[in-house]
């Protein structure tokens, strides 16, 4: 949303799309936390998000010509999902930790939350601004 | 990319987690069966899991390529234990051999409970899962509000 009223809001939203890739992440790993063979995927939320907003240096190549293509604020986020290179195999080659995988999800929930939180105030003080700071008259 | 894809997931760990049980249940309660359809006692049961990759439609494959990482779990086949079954000596079974040796499930009792509770904590865990996401989903209702 790059013209919106808020650049936050755009970012918000691009956190909450991540926050929910992360999810899908965490329930795949605790849903095949038994089978064998399987590897622990991890997202790394903060370098994605960073690459999403494009505030990585060089991460988001000038568009110099009106035809020239470029991720826009948008556009529905890509996230890199890896297999975790610090999970530890066991017998059966699977490397899920699951009390390690609630946490996560624990976190993402908390933080999910908080990014909602964080939406509504934005909205509500576009509210309150649209209405000339006057409240619901 | 939605919250259901995630539930969906959950779902099928709880759905492999319950024919895990299941197997579980059949090799206590089989415990002792010396007669079977193929002849001999009863071999202990065992579920193998596999990773699917969670496609709903030809849409959702089109618009996601990162659904290939989120996989859902499927029991893939289950497979008969090929241990030699217990021998017990009891010359008064109808099924013992001529030295008198009954050949009994190679079910152990320690080991099906042990795994019991590993199934019972895994479907616990994908319990959980869904409910984070049903209240991510149920959170984002309240934007805007």
């Amino acid at each position: 949303m790059d013209a919106g009223f808020d650049s936050a809001i755009g970012a918000l939203n691009t956190a909450l799309n991540l926050r929910l890739a992360n999810q899908n992440v965490i329930a795949s790993n605790i849903a095949n936390a038994d089978t064998p063979g399987y590897k622990s995927k991890t997202l790394d939320f903060e370098s994605s998000l960073r690459e999403a907003l494009g505030t990585v240096e060089g991460a988001r190549p000038e568009a110099t010509h009106p035809e020239h293509i470029y991720r826009r604020a948008t556009d529905p986020v890509k996230p890199e999902i890896y297999d975790d290179p610090n999970g530890v195999e066991s017998l059966d080659g699977n490397t899920v930790d699951r009390s390690s995988e609630m946490a996560k999800m624990a976190e993402n929930q908390l933080l999910y939350d908080a990014a909602i939180e964080m939406l509504k105030k934005k909205l509500a003080m576009q509210k309150y601004a649209i209405s000339e700071g006057g409240g619901n008259r | 990319m939605d919250f259901f894809s995630s539930m969906r997931v959950s779902a099928s760990g709880l759905d492999a987690q319950t024919k895990r049980m299941n197997t579980i249940s059949s090799n206590i309660a089989n415990a002792e069966t010396t007669r079977t359809a193929e002849g001999g006692p009863y071999k202990r049961k065992d579920p193998t899991f596999a990773a699917v990759t969670d496609r709903e439609s030809f849409g959702e494959i089109l618009e996601n390529a990162l659904d290939e990482q989120v996989q859902g779990v499927m029991v893939q086949e289950i497979t008969e234990d090929q241990r030699a079954p217990r021998m017990v000596y009891n010359p008064s079974h109808p099924d013992a051999n001529p030295e008198g040796y009954v050949a009994l499930p190679n079910v152990n009792p320690v080991e099906e409970m042990a795994n019991m509770i590993s199934a019972q904590r895994s479907y616990e865990a994908n319990v959980t899962a869904m409910n984070a996401a049903k209240a991510m989903g149920q959170k984002s209702l309240e934007i805007g509000r």
